[in-house]
Order: structure tokens, then sequence, then C-alpha cells
């Protein structure tokens, strides 16, 4: 199949960094050797029938005829009609104000991400000034509405060097242009977690009710103040991509007895109307409670669970006890909940209470008075905050490990999602991971760990050819990845590694994890705050509420 | 917990400085703020009471809520820039009518705030060194008088408020006592403003004492009908 795609979109990247698409040796657990990562779009056109498709034509599915698709993204970058340059090839635009589609420093950034309404009108772009992109903005809508008139919908358009990626959820319309190696289902991941993010705040119903009334309303005005919200959250999945590779939070190592104290400490506070209470530190899972009542069935969606943990960690969380509505897009796209946040006395420490009741401020106090109260009879503030204090410098306030703790020499970084859950439903997928050290201290370093990260997932997930294990030679390190019915594993090793010493290098993080598992994950779940009622029909009330199950 | 014994709510435009004129208040400091996300809650101890006080974002985003905020409130923090017009009409226009569901004797500042950016007549201050990050628009010096506040609009929203709440201007405060122009940046007239009505709550605070334990939070004639009608599951 690899061929067909090959064709018509040449690899991304492969024009500037020759050796990151290499693979010169690799073990490919099904038996098949591995060809140039081909973009192809049978991969979004097969894996993703999801809510977006919903209303959309049955042909929907059939891949877009890519030929044609580099002389519409010219187009895109030149509204003026003024200048013919292909975009990856050296800019002729001469630089003026910001976000101005000539302007040499927009053009160049690795990756943009647009929203815009149905009818073209600016919501958000990651760079630049959404005002001066309302031309290119017009043309994303013009190629949309173009294929659409034929009955059909647009996905994804391969141009040279560049991916262009559309998403349209209800009356929005999400665009990514990347040069990142990311492959389009990775990036309409992230143009998901990005709509996710609006609807967190104005909900699915409100953003089509609005745009029901007024078709060229502009949502600017309500998400006003919530843009550096995006940015953080696109910044974080460049930086740090673990958690929307996985689809797993990561917790706060910490040894199972605390834990299991601070879970059964959150079960005993409750108040009325209590549905979920979190304890996190710097966007990481300590432990978590469900309200048996409130959330029935449906266990906590992952990515609904890590927009919260993102959400708190928000610097606007920082002083005063905080009340604000928060809509859940997996739990339920349409309705808010109420969410109380407050740093407790160690400041990095965070509880997050979330109710449906809007009027229950001093309630929720109260209950964090009594889990304040019960974490200082535990002397948890104290292992908590040594627990934050590990980490350097750069990232404030992130709990984690060094690498060094494994006791591997060679192994520079890993990711690592266990898959062998005790009681699989319920438990809440989680991965772990040590801090960035050097030489992955400098942003480009990261960067090129994050690509490589993604190119190894986009691999082992490929919906036409699936591999087990992916050994990965690269010009500045070597990578293994390795997928089984336990764990699903990336690592990051020296380059001088040879195949035999990365074995034993991942041998040994695997000893090693096995001995950690109690102290790195939550491996027993706290269960529902309220004792359990009749389990009759609970499956179908999680399938009428629309409620995703985590993998 | 600490049951508050009477409330305080800031609101206004985004962008206007609720935020740091709190923090400059409770913590002294003039930090970058971000912006508000909902409402956040804090205690000041005054005197023998514990007073609340809300500061609310501005962003329309949260706007359905300010009501709910203004709950029960003893007093209302009205804030606008006084560099920015549009902020002193936003509060007649969008924010007023979320002090319905304050209490009925509810007393009302208006306050106007980044005086040491205003570029002339602003004896205050000399500072003129450019806008904080934290608060970004409207703070350019570059902006135009015309868009200039005068201390009279803030006086004429005054009365135009008391005649909204059917108040005699008899009754209520002066607009003199009620109308401030502040600078979370260098710190005046915050203490004045945040004190005075402290000095102001206490007495309403003690009247609705003596009227029984029944009515110390007056909220049940405001409270909606359902609690669960905004429940998420609905």
């Amino acid at each position: 199949m690899e061929a067909g795609g090959d064709a018509a979109a040449p690899a991304p990247g492969d024009a500037e960094d020759v050796e990151d698409t290499q693979f010169p040796s690799e073990e490919a657990g099904d038996g098949g050797d591995v060809h140039e990562g081909s973009p192809d779009p049978e991969d979004g056109g097969l894996e993703e029938t999801g809510p977006e498709t919903k209303e959309q034509p049955p042909d929907l599915l059939s891949p877009l005829p890519q030929s044609e698709a580099p002389s519409c993204t010219c187009g895109l970058w030149s509204p003026a009609a003024s200048e013919n340059s292909p975009m990856g090839g050296p800019e002729s635009g001469s630089g003026s104000q910001g976000g101005d589609p000539s302007d040499e420093d927009w053009r160049s950034k690795r990756k943009h991400v647009f929203v815009l309404s149905e009818a073209g009108k600016p919501i958000y772009s990651r760079y630049g000034s959404v005002e001066a992109l309302s031309t290119t903005m017009g043309v994303m809508t013009a190629l949309v509405s173009f294929v659409q008139s034929a009955g059909d919908a647009i996905r994804a358009i391969y141009a040279e060097d560049h991916k262009l990626v559309f998403l349209q959820q209800g009356p929005l319309l999400l665009v990514a242009v990347s040069r990142t190696p990311q492959s389009a289902s990775q990036l309409r991941g992230e143009l998901l977690a990005v709509h996710a993010q609006i609807v967190s705040t104005l909900t699915r119903a409100s953003v089509a009710r609005i745009f029901a009334r007024k078709q060229n309303y502009d949502l600017r005005r309500l998400l006003a103040g919530s843009e550096r919200t995006l940015d953080r959250l696109l910044d974080s999945m460049e930086r740090d991509p673990g958690a929307l590779l996985l689809g797993a939070v990561r917790c706060v190592p910490l040894t199972r007895p605390l834990r299991e104290a601070l879970g059964a400490l959150l079960r005993r506070c409750t108040a009325p109307g209590l549905a979920l209470s979190v304890l996190a530190v710097g966007g990481r899972l300590v432990t978590a409670a469900q309200e048996r009542t409130v959330l029935a069935e449906c266990r906590l969606d992952p990515a609904d669970l890590q927009l919260l943990l993102d959400w708190v960690g928000a610097p606007a969380f920082a002083a005063g006890e905080a009340w604000a509505p928060v809509c859940l897009p997996r739990f339920n796209p349409d309705g808010f909940f109420y969410a109380y946040v407050a740093r407790l006395d160690a400041m990095p420490v965070c509880l997050l209470l979330l109710g449906t009741d809007p009027e229950a401020f001093h309630d929720m106090a109260t209950c964090r008075r009594l889990v304040e109260d019960g974490m200082h009879t535990l002397g948890a503030m104290r292992a908590l905050r040594e627990a934050a204090s590990f980490s350097n410098a750069s990232s404030a306030s992130a709990p984690a490990y060094s690498v060094q703790a494994v006791g591997a020499p060679g192994l520079r970084h890993f990711l690592y999602k266990p898959l062998d859950i005790p009681d699989h439903h319920r438990q809440l997928p989680q991965f772990t991971s040590p801090e960035l050290e050097a030489p992955y201290s400098r942003e480009e370093e990261r960067q090129r760990l994050s690509d490589l990260y993604h190119r190894l997932h986009s691999r082992l997930h490929s919906t036409s050819r699936p591999l087990r294990l992916i050994y990965h030679v690269a010009e500045k390190e070597t990578l293994l990845a390795w997928v089984t019915s336990k764990f699903e594993l990336y690592t990051c090793l020296s380059p001088l590694v040879t195949k035999a010493g990365a074995i034993l290098v991942v041998t040994k993080l695997l000893r090693w994890v096995k001995k950690e598992e109690d102290r790195l994950f939550i491996r027993y779940p706290p269960k529902y705050s309220t004792p359990p009622a009749a389990p009759a029909a609970s499956a179908d009330q999680a399938s009428h509420n629309g409620l995703f199950t985590g993998p | 917990m600490r049951k508050p014994d009477g409330k305080i709510v800031l609101l206004g435009d985004m962008n206007v400085g609720k935020t740091s004129l709190l923090q400059r208040y409770m913590e002294r400091r003039f930090p970058d703020t971000v912006s508000t996300v909902g409402g956040a809650f804090y205690l000041k101890q005054w005197r023998s009471y514990n007073i609340s006080i809300w500061d609310t974002a501005g962003r329309e985003q949260f706007h359905g809520l300010g009501s709910m905020y203004c709950r029960g409130a003893a007093a209302v923090i009205l804030t606008y820039d006084v560099n920015h017009l549009q902020s002193l009409v936003e509060l007649e226009e969008r924010f007023l009518g979320l002090t319905d569901t304050a209490n009925a004797d509810c007393l009302f500042a208006i306050v106007g705030n980044k005086v040491d950016l205003r570029e002339e007549g602003a004896a205050e201050s000399q500072e003129e060194d450019g806008h904080s990050p934290g608060m970004a628009s409207g703070g350019c010096a570059s902006l135009k008088v015309s868009k200039q506040v005068r201390p009279e609009d803030a006086v004429a929203l005054y009365k135009k408020i008391l005649k909204y709440k059917m108040l005699d201007e008899k009754d209520a405060p002066a607009a003199e006592q009620m109308c401030f122009e502040t600078s979370a940046k260098t710190g005046h007239n915050v203490d004045l403003l945040f004190e005075t009505l402290f000095e102001m709550v206490v007495p309403m605070i003690l009247r609705q004492r003596s009227q029984g334990p029944a009515q110390t939070v007056d909220i049940t004639s405001y409270k909606p009908p359902g609690r669960t009608k905004a429940g998420c599951c609905a």
C-alpha cells in the first residue's frame, strides 16, 4: 500500500533532515521491513470515522486525490497572488508586520494551527495576529467548501514537506499546517485536543447555538483570554508529547501506602454534588476519586483528565480559591461542571473538586479544608513537596525522576505505558517517563526527540501495517520502540549503543519498571466515594453518555 | 470553615486591572497577572469580621456566572480603565444587570484604575514608561485623550446606578465618596478604596445580625428554583 501513498506524497521532512527519515536497521515484529514514512491518506481515512464524520456524506472515507494539492497550498501562502514561491522553498515574501502570511518569520514556523468559523471568520491562530490572516483563512474555507460541494470532505493535503490537516467540528473548522514529521492522524489528534479545549470553556452546545443564531459571529469575543491557554496546550504537546501520543496521564511517583491513604482521604471528603476530586502536582496526577452517583459507571476519559490536569496548572489558579465552570468534552460536551480549584499550602499541590451545583462553592471550600487537614495528619504535604522538588529548575514544580534512577547506562529517556493493568476497564491509562536531561536541555534537541517519538509512534500504530518492534539508528541517538500486550515502550539511547547493548538496556529498564510499578503508577485506583449501587444497565448508561472508554 | 460575614465583588471588563487591584491590596505588590478564570475567592479579616472578596473574570465567556458571584453581596466594586472609555460603558451595559442578585442595600463603588498610565492631569504618578504585560490592552500611552474617562463620567454613572436601583440619592452614600481613581501599579488610593468599603460594610453586617440569625445571609429569596438545572447530566 505504501507505493500509492509515496508516489503522490513525498515523505515529509525528507529534504531537510535525511538522517531522521532513514531507518538503516530495523527489526519489524511482524516480519515486514519498513519503507520511508509514507503519510498514507488511508491512515486518516480508515481510522477516524468518529464524531466529526457523523453529518458528513458516507463517501467521506475515500482518500483525496493528492496530486492537485500543491497548487492549492501555494495559494494559501500567497493570498495576494503576488508571489508564487513554493512553500518550503526560499521565501520571497519580505517581512512585514507579524502574522502577515508574507512575513518570513511567520512562514518559517514548523507548525501552524488555525481555528475558524464555517463562514471563514478567524478565531485563533497559533502565530501572528488573526486579523492579518483573514484572507488566508478565506482560502481555507474555500478549499473546504469546494470539496464539500462535491459531496466529499477534505481531510488532508500533502504538499512537498508540508502537511495540511483539516478537521471540521460542528460550526468550527480547525486546520494544522505542519512540516514536522507528525502523521496526519497525529496532527488530527492535536486538532481534536484544541477543539476539546475550546469546548471545555464554552461547551459544544453553546458554540452550535451561537452560530445557529448568527453565522458570522466573532467567537473571539467569547474566547478572549483563552488564546494563551491554547498556546500553552500546543506548546506542551510539542515539548512533551507523551500524554497525547499514548492517550494516558502521568502520575507523580509516590509510595503506594501514601497514595492509597490519599485516595482514601479524597473518598472520605465529600460534598453535595461532588463528582470528582483530583490531587495533582505540576500537571501530574497524585490520585483521583470519583463519586459513584454522579459519574456512575463512566470512567473518566484520560483525555478529559489530562485536560483538567493542564487546566488546573494554569497560572490563573495560583492565588485564591477559584470557582469556575468547565466542560469535560469526552464525558459530556454540552454541559458544564463547576470546579473548585485551590493550591494547598505547599504551593504546587493542587486540589480540584468538580461538582454539578453552581452554588456549591462554600461546600467545596469546606471539603477542601477537610482534605487539607487530612493531608497534614498523614504528613503528605512534606512527601509531595519532596516529590515536587526533585526536578531541575527549568520545569518549575513538576515532580519527576532522573533517568539515572534506572541504572542503565546509555539510556537517555523513555516513555512507558503499561497495558497489563489489573481490572482493565476501570483503570485509568497512565504512562511514565523521566525528566528530559542533557543532551535534551535545549529546545531544538527536545523537538528532535519529540519528532522521533512521533515517527516511531506512527509506525507502530500504522493502520495499514502496524509494527511491534522498531530499532532506529538516527544521527544523534538510537531509538527502540516496542509494543507488546503488556506495555508500549519508547526508549532513546546513546547513538553508540549496539543492538545487543540496546536489548540489554531495555531489559534492565523493564525490570526496573516492574520493581517500581507501585510507585510509578496508580495500580489500584480508588473505588467510588459512595458504595456502588446495583450495577445493572451500567454499560448502557455509558453508551448513552457518549463516553469513550480508554484503550 | 470561617464563615464570611459580608461579601464584596469586583466586577468590570477584562484587562481593567481587577486582579491587580486586589493583589496590590492583599499582597502589597503588583505582579504580572493572567486572565482570571471564573472567579477567585479571598477572605480578608477586618477587625473581627471575615469579609469575602470575589475577584471575577471580566471575560465575556464567564458572564453567566456574574450574578452567582453577586448573590447576597454587600458591596460591588465596578472597575474600569480610565484610559479606555469603553470599559466604563461596559459597566452599565454588561455588568450592572449582574448586580440584581446583590443585597437590596448593596453599596456600589465606581473605580477608575490605571491612572498611572493617564497622559495628562495625572499628578499622582510620573510613570509613563509603557504598559505592563499583565494589563496589556488599553495600557498603551498612545491612546487618544478622547478615550480617557473624566471623573465626572464616573459620577454620572454612579447616579445612574442609584436610579436603576431606585434608591434616593439622599439615602445612598455620596457619589464623591464612592467614586475612586486608583493605580494598582503605584498603589494610589488602593487601600483607601478597600478600607472605605470595609468600614461601610461592617455596619451592614451588624444590622443584618441584629435582624436575627435567620437573616444573616439574605440569599433565600434569590435562590434559583432547582439546584439540578445546570447539572452536567441534565
